[in-house]
């Protein structure tokens, strides 16, 4: 299947929706260990509440996995393109 | 076939080139017929019960506060008498393990009925069609509206189906906040016009996520979003409850009147008259065989039943069996399948239950005093000093008592008159230990500090530490 016949709005979830379940798994491991108040990021208190470190700690794994879903999706349309080209009876 | 549904009619092509065009096409409303019966009344009843626990559940007290809060602001899980702390993180884990391998048993014993009565997506767009049903009309009366151009009279019926949409969606998202943070003060917040920043977000979030979903996504999700649908085959076998359309009684298939002998005519028992299709809510025809999109709602049993029975014959046409008894072999409930499945299952329930009740609702840390390795006092006596953490777990503040053993005579010392600790609080508390020389054998010896609940002998904690001295 190469790229066009993918339509837009499920490439779109197919990037997003794992990357967000990741992101739920990312947000739920990462701040059981450790406690917003103890974070000092680059050194300086946030000055955010707990909630707003979360949801900032959450949209932020979301974007990190989001990139990485990005890159999965790219090669694979990109891998089956040059298959289709080096076999176009297929 | 006479009357082929254009949505179903798949035109050739290898069993792979159709499912990669079923995947790939852009996706067409489904307007499931609504329907009546025993399977639909199970369905509803799921649906109540299941959106008045997820309603409900915040707004339960118990001991004065919130029966079931995960309250992440601070850090604690209040799930009714019990509180649940970072530390726990391993239970939570745990019953997320225990829910999925519960997923996985039935699924090989019953098949999909996680998704055709209890999973959110299904409870969530049951409560969307109804509203839906009750601002538009029936099956029939929503395409003539869609089919429509906008005028003022489909622009209010929309704008009311969306706005009642939006409110309950928003009521949702409320809800859902709440489950998170304290309900009762958010809902004044709410009130007030003075919800925080990022719990607007989250309301907003999660409401948009159920219109979204309920109300537009719909089956799409179970066909494109739900890692289960996808992988749940695995845990099939022939035996394995199925919703199934029973062909070799079915055809040929061919519309006859009422008083017509299908013998005569040389047809089966299926009229072809597409209620089981129109009523499906995800849009496939079961007598296509068993399909990755059937989410066994069984909506298409209730409609071809009641057919049958208008037509006089019996019913069961399409209905819940096994690929064994199709076949016409006898199925087995106890299979190795569902043994595995059974004793994985009850032996982490049985680890957890076990480690739960054995939990003790109290942490003490000893952290040695790093700057000096000991020191020796006036009296000549030996001198180390600690700092003990005391993390109190429970729900309630207890006053503590602490031993120390391991060396003969050892004195204690702390500088606080009483070890008074909150729940939910950490107490830092400095011991100093004072021994007689001649009693220590070694440069190291091995002492263990023991901490009780005054008022509860089981909370009780013993944790090991070094005394050190000059030999």
């Amino acid at each position: 299947m190469a790229n066009k016949q993918i339509p837009k709005s499920q490439k779109c979830i197919a990037v997003l929706w794992p990357s967000f379940l990741v992101a739920i798994i990312s947000t739920g491991l990462f701040f059981s260990a450790f406690d917003p108040q103890d974070l000092y990021p680059f050194g300086r208190e946030t000055g955010v509440s707990r909630l707003g470190i979360y949801s900032i700690g959450f949209l932020c794994f979301w974007l990190v996995s989001t990139i990485s879903g990005i890159g999965t999706l790219y090669f694979a349309i990109t891998n089956c393109m040059a298959r289709d080209r080096a076999n176009p009876g297929n | 076939m006479a009357e082929a549904n254009p949505r179903t009619a798949v035109s050739g092509g290898s069993a792979d080139e159709q499912l990669a065009r079923s995947l790939y096409a852009k996706a067409e409303k489904i307007y499931p017929r609504e329907v009546h019966g025993l399977f639909a009344r199970l369905r509803v009843l799921g649906v109540l019960g299941l959106l008045g626990i997820y309603y409900v559940t915040p707004w339960l007290r118990w001991d004065g506060q919130q029966a079931l809060l995960l309250d992440l602001p601070a850090r604690k899980f209040h799930i009714f008498f019990i509180t649940l702390w970072p530390q726990d993180f391993i239970y939570l884990a745990t019953l997320l393990i225990i829910s999925g391998l519960t997923l996985f048993f039935v699924t090989a014993l019953a098949g999909r009925v996680w998704c055709g009565y209890a999973c959110p997506q299904t409870v969530w767009t049951e409560a969307f069609l109804w509203i839906e049903r009750k601002v538009e009309g029936d099956r029939m009366r929503q395409q003539k509206l869609d089919a429509q151009s906008m005028n003022m009279r489909k622009f209010g019926i929309k704008a009311t189906k969306h706005l009642l949409w939006g409110a309950f969606s928003a009521w949702t998202g409320f809800t859902f906040v709440g489950y998170f943070t304290p309900i009762i003060e958010l809902g004044q917040r709410l009130v007030m016009f003075n919800l925080g920043p990022w719990e607007t977000f989250w309301v907003i979030f999660y409401g948009f996520a159920t219109y979204g979903n309920a109300g537009w996504m719909r089956e799409q999700v179970c066909k494109y979003m739900c890692p289960y649908a996808r992988f749940q085959s695995a845990m099939f076998d022939k035996d394995t409850l199925i919703v199934s359309y029973i062909e070799t009684r079915g055809e040929p298939r061919g519309s006859r009147k009422r008083s017509a002998d299908p013998k005569a005519l040389g047809l089966g028992d299926c009229i072809d008259c597409t209620m089981c299709v129109q009523v499906c809510p995800t849009g496939i025809d079961i007598r296509n065989g068993l399909q990755y999109e059937c989410i066994a709602c069984s909506a298409c049993i209730d409609a071809c039943d009641d057919v049958m029975e208008k037509m006089g014959y019996e019913k069961g046409l399409i209905k819940y069996t096994t690929e064994n008894v199709m076949e016409g072999r006898p199925t087995h409930i106890i299979r190795p399948r569902i043994v595995i499945y059974a004793v994985i299952m009850v032996g982490i329930i049985a680890l957890f239950a076990w480690s739960f009740s054995t939990r003790i609702a109290l942490g003490l840390d000893v952290i040695r005093d790093r700057n000096q390795l000991y020191r020796e006092t006036d009296e000549g006596l030996i001198e180390n000093v600690y700092t003990l953490k005391v993390l109190n777990m429970d729900a309630h503040a207890h006053r503590f008592r602490l031993q120390v053993a391991g060396i003969p005579g050892v004195k204690m010392y702390m500088d606080l008159p009483e070890i008074r600790v909150g729940s939910g609080e950490v107490l830092e508390l400095p011991v100093r230990l004072r021994v007689d020389e001649a009693e220590l054998k070694s440069r190291s010896t091995q002492i263990s500090f023991n901490l009780v609940a005054e008022d509860d002998a089981k909370l009780s904690t013993t944790e090991a530490a070094r005394f050190l001295g000059p030999r």
